[in-house]
């Protein structure tokens, strides 16, 4: 503070220069040049500090791309390449021709779809009822969930796969679909549920008096206003089984082409595989990859409002 | 709070599908794991196996050739480890995004965000490449640099096998914690900086004793949610080592963290017995683990008197 304070007097008052006092401005001004000095050199340290930060974060991004698109010649060879060296789109070509890529996006769509589908409906449903409905066991309902959330599914190896056995789902997608709606049924349920807490009854004690059944009030006021706490849960839901490898692995055995796998089972095998060129993986993971962030970045979106409104953020 | 009156057959209707899923794939596995606990249940004996009380904890727990604690040991160094990373890094990069002297900020946000949304699974596929000790344009790198005889064993070294799936976690995970810490640095009131710098405080002065008690309330949830699933961390992690390196065939794989340890022991090539009695209960004292951990995390949020006063401050 004290350092502040004749320098404000100073500019206050640059008329009344005693030599002290300009021997005294002098030093503050080597202070200042000092100082923005080093703010200069902290922002050069910023930029350095950014800069390797961008080079990390894109670096294996930008080497699967440029791998994508280097001619064959290049794979597995010794010397680098920061540039593909024969540009060409044959990766592409081979990745879509000769590899069940199409199956695999294909599977993975329908097993995400069908587990924000079923997710959906079970969490929706019973979000409705624990948050309009009295009955016993309410709050005990909505801890027990919270409970069981909190086991690990992949802890339970051993008993899914006799469950899914004794339901001959092994072998499956829908199997998948019943493991991973399963898993994220209680978050939607709870962000569902604190969405409809915040809507107003008024409109469905309304209903029901002219008449309307409960299942009506549900479906025709209660879903149009959860929107957006459903697009979240819907998104939730279609996002757990993306790159899950673990189950999909357990419950999916590969037949001979590989074409009934998941994206992730099916790119793990192929990088597996030594006769695989590195180029035809990383043209795979380009085409996986892109709809896969545009979705992403969609979801994003969404998130943020939904969660926000629906109570969960905090 | 008011509520609707309707037949219990209603409310019965809209519970049924959500409690009906819950009980079958959540609930009996849960039971049927923590029965097979107590059994002698294994490949071999899966004609016969009968209730051997807590014979499985015993050998877990207390017998010396026990894989528990070498594997739990690492799990937990890999924890603190990840998370200290994601904290310095996360913090680091936030703090820099949120200088408004930065020129081009939200393309620096875009780029430095990236990795969150590129699928982990995939991306973990590449860095197993990367790493590769012969191809790997790491080590090609290092060649064109240090002439050919470079070569760092980037996965066949178990020190630096760690590393390595520590540097991919760090990768995948530091733009949530750049998130969070961002989000919380724009709540700081621009107010408070002038205050400080009046009151003659330095850069240093202030990130201590503004910004980073005012930034703690949003990265403690962040810190426990993100060291709980670390802990469980599989994907990532088996994609690139599948637990190696292996150094001895008694000792477990530098990077076989408790649910690829678990993973491995029953779905593993080279296991042909697999023991799934004790792997049960392997797995149900990681629950117990796993919720303790998460109880005294959820303490730890909700108390910090100071910076809660701050929010109120705030508010």
């Amino acid at each position: 503070m004290s350092q502040h304070l004749p320098s404000a007097a100073l500019e206050q008052k640059p008329a009344a220069f005693s030599t002290p006092a300009r021997e005294q401005a002098k030093r503050l001004q080597a202070r200042r040049a000092a100082a923005g000095l080093s703010a200069r050199l902290g922002l050069v340290g910023i930029y350095a500090f950014l800069v390797v930060m961008a080079v990390f974060a894109l670096f294996p991004l930008y080497y699967v791309v440029q791998a994508s698109f280097a001619g064959a010649q290049n794979l597995y060879t010794t010397d680098l390449h920061l540039f593909p060296a024969h540009f060409t789109f044959a990766n592409y070509v081979t990745a879509f021709t000769q590899e069940p890529l199409l199956n695999w996006i294909g599977n993975t769509l329908l097993v995400c779809g069908l587990t924000a589908l079923c997710g959906l409906v079970c969490s929706t449903s019973g979000a409705y009822a624990l948050a309009r409905f009295r009955f016993a066991g309410r709050e005990l309902t909505l801890r027990a969930l919270l409970t069981l959330q909190a086991f690990p599914g992949l802890l339970a190896l051993t008993a899914y796969y006799l469950l899914l056995n004794a339901l001959h789902l092994l072998n499956n997608l829908l199997g998948l679909v019943l493991i991973y709606s399963a898993g994220a049924i209680v978050f939607c349920c709870w962000n569902t549920k604190s969405y409809l807490d915040g809507l107003p009854i008024e409109l469905e004690q309304a209903a029901l008096l002219d008449g309307a059944t409960p299942f009506q009030a549900f479906w025709h006021i209660v879903l149009p206003l959860a929107t957006p706490a459903l697009a979240v849960a819907a998104l939730f839901t279609f996002m757990t089984g993306w790159n899950e490898f673990a189950l999909a692995n357990l419950v999916l055995n590969a037949n001979a082409n590989g074409s009934n796998l998941t994206f992730i089972l099916g790119l793990y095998s192929l990088q597996s595989d030594f006769r695989t060129p590195w180029g035809i993986f990383a043209a795979s993971s380009v085409i996986v990859s892109i709809p896969l962030m545009l979705i992403f970045f969609f979801a994003q979106r969404y998130f943020r409002s939904g969660l926000a409104q629906g109570g969960l953020a905090n | 709070m008011p509520m609707l009156r309707v037949k219990r057959r209603t409310i019965i209707a809209f519970l049924l599908p959500m409690l009906a899923m819950m009980a079958v794939i959540n609930l009996w596995p849960i039971l049927y794991t923590l029965y097979l606990s107590t059994t002698n249940y294994s490949e071999f004996t899966s004609d016969n196996y009968h209730f051997i009380g807590l014979e499985n904890y015993r050998q877990l727990l207390f017998s010396f050739d026990s894989d528990f604690f070498p594997v739990l040991w690492q799990t937990l160094l890999y924890v603190v480890v990840c998370v200290s990373c994601f904290l310095v890094v996360g913090m680091l990069t936030a703090l820099a995004l949120n200088n408004p002297r930065v020129k081009g900020l939200s393309l620096w946000r875009v780029v430095l965000l990236l990795p969150w949304a590129a699928p982990s699974g995939i991306t973990a596929l590449i860095w197993k490449f990367l790493f590769q000790y012969d191809f790997g344009p790491f080590n090609q790198i290092g060649r064109l640099i240090f002439g050919p005889q470079f070569g760092i064993p980037w996965l066949l070294n178990p020190t630096l096998a760690f590393i390595s799936v520590v540097i991919v976690n760090v990768w995948l995970s530091y733009p949530f914690f750049t998130v969070v810490i961002l989000g919380a640095l724009q709540g700081i009131p621009g107010e408070l900086r002038e205050a400080a710098r009046i009151d003659g405080a330095g850069p240093w002065q202030y990130f201590r004793h503004v910004t980073l008690p005012l930034v703690t309330p949003a990265l403690v949830p962040a810190t426990i949610l993100s060291a709980i699933t670390t802990f469980q961390m599989f994907n990532t992690v088996f994609l690139i080592t599948q637990g190696g390196p292996v150094v001895s065939a008694l000792k477990p794989g530098a990077t076989e963290f408790v649910m690829i340890y678990m993973y491995n022991r029953i779905l593993g090539a080279t296991v042909a017995n697999p023991h799934y009695g004790f792997i049960a209960a392997f797995a149900i004292t990681l629950f117990v683990i796993l919720a303790a951990l998460t109880y005294l995390g959820s303490g730890l949020g909700t108390r910090s008197p100071q910076t809660s006063r701050f929010r109120e401050a705030q508010a």
